[in-house]
């Protein structure tokens, strides 16, 4: 099965670990990768700040690049939730309305790939410790995958996972907000650092990059020994790890 | 006399000003004419096939969460029944409906007010604020949601239901439904049949409550302070 | 009161609400505890999914038949020997309640609550014509009795308030003398309003639904005031948005079901009642009904891209789930409309140049979009607001000049190569032990409270790694 890696802008400038634990847990489970290097970014920053114009060139330019993938994979919820929404924001311009569609239907987060298209929920990962795990709202709602992280992680061996409290409620990243409106992404942010402190966990897990900047960038502030792992990297862990190996923000 | 055709001829000007700005914004001209969405074959049936039983069951348990009695009674022993009841409340005032199933049911309260229309509506408020308890009977009741529906009617005021301390709603269990769906339907089908209906349909589910103080949850605020339904 | 609740900016009113301890912990588990009992009531209905496409479908179906349902529900209501009268502007609806009351030589109203009248400035027409005017909502009532304190959330108006603060303004304006118990409190509000209702001469309510094909409002309520309003007075007024309207009693049902359970977790509130003028024969109830129709900016919306807007039912669902709603409070939208779905309406009846903040308090999270009952697709409409408030360019040079900038780089595979390999080295005049402290004013916004890497390398980019490996695949 071929299968084209859509980065996102975040894995590209910030954490190359979740990028390279991607590709080598696909290619473990039998994929083979391809990369198209034109591609660059969602256009969701630009999108959610009201810049429709300006957030249409990048959305085309990602159209363009993954034309001749059969499956695009991503490991953030939110960018391919993104995905799934260009065949509305193009709806009714011919050139490019049916290139949205082709591009939605073949999007897919990384373990929504796994568990649905894939078929697999064991992907043999070998993790020793209590963890946590975010769920991204893009991910949950707008995408409205809520279970297959979790089908996932219940298989990674030695993980003991832990119930975060009010785990429908947003971190405060939602993009360009979290620096519009620092004052009120603060306190969300801090509110949900409480509830990851409270469940005792050692490392909190994430399928979106977004939230783990924002949750893992206060926790450090704070000081709070935390480690922040994204999903794909927890995916990948083959034997018990001694003491390094998530990305760290 | 003037002034009241202008008033109304004004009144008529701005409905129809008002309602040609709908259409003109909705892009069309006026509609004379609309079929509504038969929404009856869209909504889900969670339940299946019941028996009265099974309605009464469901009823208890939700009576249980709106703060209601439910007590089992017989025409045999509804006077005993209510007369209990009363007591329960203290005594004091009865203020009836002028419902005629206390006749049917051979039910007698001597001292007991009750709603009339030749009262007129200053001394049928005033009985019903001095009552410490109301009875009536129920229309119909739905069992989902622990509601009496009832219509207002000259012998059965709209603050009735509202004014004594204590209500309590006498209801025969075959005017037991599920929920408000099928009230709606029947009361609708009326409707339309231009039978008619009271001025008032009250759907009452408990006594009145109000979490407005830090979401805490205080039963009896404006109407009554303890609801019983009693079931025959 | 009128739309507008507090006339200073958004930065200070959020301020205020962010310092405001007790009205967030009060917010935060009022969400907590609503949150829970909105999903056992929609849960317990069966397919609730279900039960919200009906409910967008009525709300949808009705909208695009406003002006036939609206002429019916004329018909049927002055059939039955009631009035009814259609306000364009808010001037229009209040100067014709307060016309009716002048014309009776009524001075003693009860009201029960409505956010429409608080649209429409009622209160404040009515009290300057002389009238002595009591909220008996509950809530309403202690924020009246606290000289008019702004309510700050749709279905409990004084959510920000404690019981000690209510306590207080309870002895200081009515000599109240008990205890800080909410039974104590609420049993003192009973005994006043009571005197209030027997005393009333009209009763003002707002509307839940008309019915069409009845000619009748739909009230729901906990608490009966709105019964009482309505059935006391000899006079009744009724107001209602001009989009709060079904067809029939059926569709009532639906939307009762979806408002109960969205709005305080019941399967139907204690009092549900569909009344309209009395008929003949009954000694209680309204022997003089007015219902005035607001549209006051409404049939601005009605077709616009924000039509779906006008679906609202005005459960407060969206307000119950929303982080931003949590941590700001009410107050801090400026707008008797708070919450998601005030950020969708306050702008449209208020205007863009007090309130273009307002659709970017949202992280776009979608709770509200998921929660709501009628399938508003809230937070997409946020999004909408924000593409024109762009489009005017209203948001500030600074912003446009670095989200133009950042648009360009993200949709061009080239200056992003180059934005890749020279961000690590671009960054480290801003950094300190690989940490950015320092930055324009986007990231000031960022690292004010949270760490931030700095970006990686070239050499270690996922993208290099990918080249290294075996050239990579690339086309």
């Amino acid at each position: 099965m071929r299968v084209s890696i859509f980065s996102t802008c975040l894995v590209d400038l910030m954490s190359p670990n979740v990028g390279i634990a991607m590709v080598e847990v696909l290619e473990r489970l039998g994929c083979e990768i391809d990369y198209p290097a034109s591609q660059v970014c969602c256009g969701q920053p630009a999108y959610n700040s009201g810049y429709l114009q300006d957030s249409k060139l990048a959305m085309q330019n990602m159209m363009l690049a993954f034309e001749a993938s059969d499956y695009v994979v991503g490991p953030s919820g939110s960018c391919i939730a993104m995905f799934h929404e260009y065949p509305k924001i193009f709806k009714g311009e011919p050139d490019w309305e049916l290139k949205a569609i082709a591009l939605k239907e073949k999007s897919y987060e990384l373990t929504q790939f796994i568990v649905k298209v894939l078929g697999v929920t064991d992907v043999g990962a070998t993790l020793e410790g209590t963890a946590t795990y975010h769920r991204s709202c893009h991910m949950t709602r707008l995408l409205g995958e809520k279970e297959t992280p979790f089908q996932l992680l219940e298989h990674v061996q030695g993980l003991k996972l832990e119930p975060l409290k009010n785990s429908d409620n947003c971190c405060g990243f939602g993009g360009t907000f979290a620096v519009k409106m620092p004052e009120i992404s603060e306190q969300m942010v801090d509110e949900k650092c409480g509830c990851v402190m409270e469940t005792g966990a050692d490392i909190l897990i994430s399928a979106d990059m977004g939230c783990l900047l924002n949750i893992g960038g206060r926790l450090s502030r704070k000081g709070e020994p935390v480690r922040i792992m994204h999903i794909a990297e927890v995916l990948n862990q083959r034997q018990p790890v001694v003491s390094k190996g998530g990305s760290r923000t | 006399m003037t002034v009241t055709t202008n008033k109304s001829a004004n009144r008529n000007t701005n409905k129809e000003a008002f309602l040609n700005t709908i259409a003109s914004k909705l892009g069309r001209e006026r509609r004379t004419e609309v079929q509504r969405p038969a929404i009856q074959e869209f909504i889900p049936d969670s339940y299946g096939p019941l028996t009265t039983d099974d309605l009464v069951e469901i009823l208890k348990e939700q009576c249980f969460f709106i703060h209601t009695q439910v007590i089992e009674s017989t025409p045999e022993i509804l006077q005993q029944t209510l007369s209990d009841l009363i007591e329960a409340n203290g005594g004091g005032t009865v203020m009836l409906s002028g419902d005629r199933r206390f006749n049917e049911y051979g039910l007698a309260f001597p001292d007991a007010a009750v709603w009339e229309e030749t009262a007129g509506r200053v001394e049928n408020i005033r009985r019903a604020e001095s009552a410490n308890t109301a009875i009536v009977f129920a229309d119909c009741a739905l069992a989902e949601s622990g509601t009496v529906v009832l219509e207002s009617r000259p012998d059965q005021g709209r603050s009735l239901h509202f004014l004594p301390a204590h209500y309590i709603a006498v209801i025969e269990r075959r005017r037991l439904v599920l929920r408000s769906t099928q009230a709606a339907a029947e009361l609708n089908r009326r409707i339309q049949a231009g039978e008619p209906v009271g001025s008032a349909i009250q759907f009452i589910s408990g006594p009145s409550n109000s979490a407005d103080i830090e979401m805490k949850l205080v039963v009896g605020v404006h109407g009554p302070l303890r609801a019983t339904y009693v079931l025959i | 009161m009128s739309l507008q609740t507090d006339s200073r900016n958004f930065s200070e009113r959020t301020t205020d609400g962010l310092g405001d301890s007790f009205m967030r912990s009060a917010v935060g588990s009022a969400q907590d505890s609503l949150k829970t009992r909105r999903l056992s009531a929609a849960t317990a209905l069966g397919d609730w999914e279900q039960w919200r496409n009906v409910g967008q479908l009525i709300r949808q179906h009705t909208l695009e038949n406003l002006d036939y349902y609206l002429e019916q529900l004329a018909g049927n209501i002055e059939r039955q020997g009631g009035h009814i009268y259609f306000a364009a502007t808010k001037e229009e609806a209040s100067s014709y309640i307060r016309d009716v009351i002048m014309r009776k030589q009524a001075t003693k109203i009860v009201k029960s609550k409505s956010m429409v009248t608080e649209e429409i400035e009622l209160n404040r027409v009515l009290l300057e014509a002389g009238c002595e005017l009591t909220e008996t909502d509950l809530g309403e009532y202690i924020l009246q009795m606290d000289d008019w304190d702004p309510p700050s959330h749709i279905v409990a108006p004084a959510l920000h308030k404690d019981r000690r603060q209510i306590k207080r303004v309870f002895t200081e304006k009515l000599g109240y003398t008990g205890d800080e118990t909410p039974e104590k409190l609420a049993g003192f509000a009973r005994t006043v309003l009571r005197q209030k209702f027997l005393e009333a001469e009209v009763g003002i309510t707002g509307c839940n639904f008309a019915i069409a094909n009845l000619g009748a409002i739909n009230l729901v309520t906990n608490e009966g005031n709105g019964d009482l309003t309505a059935a006391i007075p000899k006079t009744h007024i009724a107001v209602m948005g001009m989009e709060r309207i079904v067809p029939t009693l059926e569709e009532m049902e639906v939307l009762d079901n979806l408002l109960c359970r969205s709005a305080v977790g019941q399967k139907l509130t204690s009092y549900i009642t569909v009344m309209g003028p009395s008929s003949a024969g009954e000694t209680d109830g309204p022997e003089e009904f007015h219902l005035v129709v607001v549209d006051n900016g409404r049939s601005d919306i009605l077709g616009s891209e924000f039509n779906e807007a006008l679906q609202c039912i005005r459960c407060g669902a969206c307000l119950n789930v929303c982080p931003i709603y949590r941590h700001i409070g009410g107050h801090a939208y400026g707008s008797i409309y708070p919450g998601p779905i005030g950020a969708v309406i306050t702008p449209l009846l208020g205007g863009y140049d007090d309130y273009k903040e307002l659709p970017f308090a949202s992280s776009l999270c979608g709770a509200c979009t998921d929660v709501c009952p009628v399938r508003i697709p809230l937070h997409e409409q946020l999004i909408v607001h924000r593409q024109k408030i762009v489009e005017q360019k209203r948001t500030g040079t600074a912003d446009r000049i670095q989200m133009k900038a950042a648009s360009k780089l993200l949709s061009s595979p080239a200056l992003f190569g180059k934005t890749l390999r020279f961000a690590h080295s671009a960054s480290r005049m801003m950094s300190k032990q690989g940490r950015i402290v320092r930055g324009p004013a986007l990231l000031q916004g960022w690292i004010r409270s949270r760490d931030l890497k700095q970006p990686v390398r070239q050499k270690d980019s996922f993208r290099a790694w990918l080249e290294q490996r075996k050239g990579g695949s690339e086309q």
